[in-house]
């Protein structure tokens, strides 16, 4: 029994069957496969809340060994799974218990702390950009300098003291956004699209294997 | 005809052709017709980069994205991440390079942990695999972006291969891992963050090169042959192109009716 279950057809044929319940829908108007399809959707929703429950399980493994082989900051460690605890019990969906996310304790750890660390996070990119920037912006060939005019002129479109002045910059600027930019992410994007569907068809097939175990072998 | 959705008629027939084409060549390479597929140089450095940091004496990072396997235009991507990741897998346990694999979806956690523990497997040392190299770092966006930049910033790996959907946090990541002089391989189908890779990457996959890595890292020959399939869409999407501007600049919209059809 268990080797029929450890088949590799199995989640071949599962993946076929959860493709088609969701694209035939969209083309066709049958309600009895579009009824499946979306008791099919809500049953994804109830696994992914479930996987939920894996990433907690993975996070408890890793910085629980590393508090118990005191590895490092493992005061971090700590860290992370006390606030990660207080935050679980403290979101419960028990609002007569004073548990949710209106409880107190929750609102003060995500409004003092969760959203400002994405702040901090979201904010440094202009850091990166700067420093990514400062790299790219390097005439060292062709293509780099080609980078650099434009790069350049794009920059100047935006600083509105350089644009009143000379408006003839804003109009470059929106030219090559409208045109060579715009014409290489729209074949970009057609040649992005052509390949998610060959690579659809290829897991209909069942010959796509790479995200199953080992490829596929057996 | 009630049965099928307005609006949506025209668009499905293209997708039935390159879907037919695509099945065509891939018979076709069944009864030995392979075509030739042009080199990717960003897939063909995989292996140089895990020699790289072998002989460094760091670990190996592979990211297959942010994304889970749900969304429409982001699944395909993690997808296609994934099956470079098995490659990488396999390319890791064979040079001796030690592998982290970072995770953001729960959901995707299990089909990474099980890709790399299959590999192990398959190599006869199933019992060295170690989940703690695949960790699940957090489901926020910047939550998963600070932990794997600091486990870059710890480990210093030799090489970070990152192939999959990103969004802000491409820069982020790519940035620290080039400023600790990673070599780096990164590949994205998001066209915003395709100009932030290149910058900062040693070698960058656009677009629908990462849909190509499963089959190209395989070389199995059913799938080489499906990426001329998606020449022939391609060969479709440029002929509608060119149509459209002309019938368009003479005044006629008899192919934006087609197109809603």
């Amino acid at each position: 029994m268990s080797d029929v279950l450890r088949r590799i057809e199995i989640p071949i044929a599962l993946t076929i069957i959860a493709t088609l319940l969701q694209v035939i829908p969209y083309y066709f108007e049958i309600p009895a496969l579009e009824s499946a399809a979306n008791t099919a959707s809500n049953g994804v929703l109830l696994v992914v809340a479930c996987a939920t429950f894996i990433g907690v399980i993975s996070i408890i493994q890793v910085h629980g060994k590393r508090i118990q082989r005191q590895s490092e900051g493992w005061y971090y460690s700590l860290l992370v799974i006390g606030l990660s605890v207080i935050m679980a019990l403290t979101g419960l969906p028990f609002p007569e218990a004073g548990l949710g996310v209106n409880n107190s304790i929750y609102n003060w750890l995500f409004i003092n702390v969760q959203t400002p660390l994405g702040g901090t996070m979201y904010s440094i990119i202009a850091f990166f950009i700067t420093s990514a920037a400062f790299r790219a912006f390097r005439a060292r060939n062709l293509e780099a300098s080609i980078i650099l005019v434009a790069g350049t002129i794009m920059v100047m479109g935006n600083a509105p003291l350089l644009t009143n002045t000379f408006p003839f910059i804003a109009d470059m600027s929106l030219w090559i956004r409208s045109v060579p930019n715009l014409a290489t992410m729209r074949g970009v994007m057609i040649g992005a699209a052509l390949g998610s569907i060959a690579l659809a068809v290829r897991t209909l097939m069942g010959i796509e294997r790479g995200y199953l175990r080992g490829g596929g072998e057996e | 005809m009630a049965f099928l959705i307005a609006g949506r008629i025209f668009g499905l027939l293209c997708l039935l052709v390159i879907m037919a084409s695509v099945a065509y060549y891939i018979k076709q390479a069944q009864g030995g017709t392979v075509p030739k597929v042009r080199r990717i140089p960003g897939i063909d450095a995989i292996d140089e980069a895990l020699g790289r940091a072998v002989e460094m004496g760091k670990p190996v990072f592979c990211s297959h994205g942010i994304a889970n396997l749900r969304a429409a235009t982001s699944g395909p991507q993690t997808l296609a991440g994934l099956s470079v990741l098995s490659y990488v897998a396999k390319q890791s346990l064979r040079v001796g390079a030690e592998l982290y694999v970072p995770v953001r979806q729960p959901e995707v956690w299990p089909v990474a942990a099980d890709i790399v523990e299959t590999e192990f497997k398959l190599a006869g040392r199933g019992d060295e695999f170690d989940p703690d190299k695949i960790p699940f770092l957090s489901n926020n966006q910047f939550g998963f972006s600070s932990n794997y930049i600091g486990m870059m910033m710890r480990e210093k790996p030799g090489a970070n291969i990152m192939i999959g959907a990103y969004w802000a946090e491409s820069l982020q990541l790519a940035e620290t891992g080039s400023r600790i002089g990673a070599m780096q391989i990164t590949g994205t189908a998001n066209s915003s963050q395709i100009p932030f890779f290149l910058v900062v990457s040693d070698y960058c996959l656009i677009g629908e090169e990462i849909y190509s890595a499963g089959a190209y890292l395989t070389n199995d020959a059913p799938l080489i042959a499906s990426l001329a399939g998606q020449d022939v869409g391609r060969i479709i999407a440029v002929i509608l192109g060119l149509l459209g501007a002309l019938t368009v600049t003479f005044g006629s919209n008899i192919l934006l009716d087609l197109f809603a059809m």
